[in-house]
């Protein structure tokens, strides 16, 4: 959720943007964390371990535990609560190792 | 890239120090992985006391406002979302904008890396609904999300109560806080008896046992010292303390001491916040885990020998300058940590043992 007016900073959420996780739009504001926004919207499973398969969500939001990494962009292992929504940005959560040997198609 | 003075972490140590390096004239670059200056003051909205006498107490974000209002005109460039990765052959820092690494070579540089939460480890505490308390309060007062509707807290330190009066305040439902000693950790006992009397239960000598949930926390069991009790919660903020962030000290090659006070393992440094490389000084909680006030003094105190190393301020101006910050720290800092802080600079000034350091 969400906090519309805080206690002591008041209205701060001004800027409305849409982000999309596994392909479906959600609502953000411009100065949230992708993992913050989606926390906004209910969704706290960011991704699965990489050995026990456990879920994994936001941790410190320091950028120290990568337990937040996602796929933001087309880009794998980026972690979540470093990482500020941008309109339109795309997102998948991290469900295994990127493929680091991937062709990348630029230039 | 040159500079006369690189700043690495423009948290409040790292600020107070490039307030005191650019504003006597030199060229100060401020290396920050976050997408904007002030560190952690950003998401502190309580007031902090006691601050440095030129400070009067505000509350955090306003001190970093207050901050870097004082840099704007001052020759001090922020390279934000830019970290330092490693250092070259020349001592050069190679800096990372997450795309290209480009070499940065200061004449000094300041470390104010600052601290990291510690976890505390229960069965499930990787499960998603549970985090350290310092990232609850970022989600409230910083990305204004609500971080739970029903939460406990583990540990019982200042900050924890700090934050849980937070979460109380956006709405959050706090229902316990469970510390595994026999008193709380918090040395403002004003905090914990408003808890109290807002009703929420102290849970001594207890410890989580279980959390359970499917793909996040919804239940947990705390195992009190003559029963275990189960609470359903969909966040838990756990409170291990703080060690300073060391990273880059242990690339930059400099020594290390253990002091348990100012949390754990901490680069050696001398009374001028010189580490045992000549160029290289420290600052913030990187230097020993301390209260906001202490955590500036220790900034000014570090800017003002770099300042001095680079003949921007005569060194009989710079140790008077010295002597009084370090008076002030004595007189801001927790008795138990600044005597730390002072075992600390013995061990590294005369040392007991000579193969003492690791590095």
């Amino acid at each position: 959720m969400h906090i519309e007016k805080h206690p002591v900073l008041g209205r701060q959420l001004l800027k409305p943007v849409t982000i999309y996780f596994n392909d479906q739009p959600y609502q953000a504001y411009s100065q949230q964390s992708v993992a913050a926004a989606l926390m906004a919207n209910g969704i706290k499973k960011l991704g699965v371990s990489r050995k026990l398969v456990q879920s994994r969500g936001l941790f410190c939001s320091r950028g120290r535990c990568c337990s937040c990494y996602m796929t933001i962009d087309g880009e794998d292992h980026v972690r979540s609560c470093m990482t500020v929504v941008k309109d339109g940005m795309r997102i998948y959560p991290n469900m295994e190792d990127p493929e680091v040997r991937r062709e990348i198609d630029e230039d | 890239m040159k500079t006369d003075v690189l700043i690495i972490g423009g948290g409040p140590a790292g600020l107070s120090a490039a307030i005191e390096t650019a504003s006597r004239g030199l060229d100060v670059t401020i290396v920050d992985e976050a997408s904007q200056l002030g560190g952690q003051l950003n998401q502190q909205t309580q007031t902090l006391r006691p601050l440095p006498s030129v400070y009067e107490p505000m509350r955090g974000f306003e001190l970093a406002y207050k901050l870097i209002e004082q840099i704007k005109g001052l020759s001090v460039k922020p390279l934000l979302n830019h970290r330092v990765v490693g250092f070259y052959a020349d001592g050069s820092a190679g800096i990372t904008d997450e795309e290209n690494v480009f070499p940065v070579k200061a004449k000094k540089i300041i470390v104010a890396s600052g601290a990291a939460e510690k976890a505390v480890a229960f069965p499930k505490w990787t499960m998603p609904g549970i985090m350290t308390i310092g990232a609850a309060q970022t989600l409230i007062n910083r990305d204004f999300v609500m971080a739970g509707r029903e939460a406990v807290i583990v540990g019982s330190s200042d900050f924890a109560m700090e934050t849980a009066m937070q979460l109380m305040a956006v709405g959050t439902r706090v229902k316990a806080i469970i510390e595994k000693q026999s008193e709380v950790s918090a040395i403002d006992q004003e905090k914990v008896s408003e808890l109290s009397r807002n009703g929420i239960p102290f849970y001594f000598n207890s410890f989580i046992k279980e959390v359970r949930g499917n793909g996040q926390v919804e239940q947990i069991d705390i195992e009190l010292p003559d029963e275990v009790i189960t609470l359903n919660v969909d966040l838990v903020c756990m409170d291990g303390g703080r060690m300073p962030i060391l990273d880059v000290f242990y690339q930059l090659g400099c020594s290390f001491g253990f002091q348990e006070e100012l949390g754990g393992w901490v680069p050696q440094y001398s009374n001028t916040f010189q580490t045992d490389r000549e160029d290289v000084f420290i600052a913030g909680n990187a230097a020993g885990i301390s209260t906001q006030g202490p955590l500036l003094l220790t900034g000014m105190i570090a800017g003002i020998s770099v300042s001095e190393e680079l003949q921007a301020i005569r060194s009989a101006e710079a140790n008077e300058m010295r002597e009084t910050l370090w008076k002030e720290l004595g007189l801001l800092e927790y008795k138990e940590v600044y005597s730390g802080r002072v075992k600390h600079l013995e061990n590294f000034t005369s040392p007991i043992l000579k193969d003492q350091f690791i590095s």
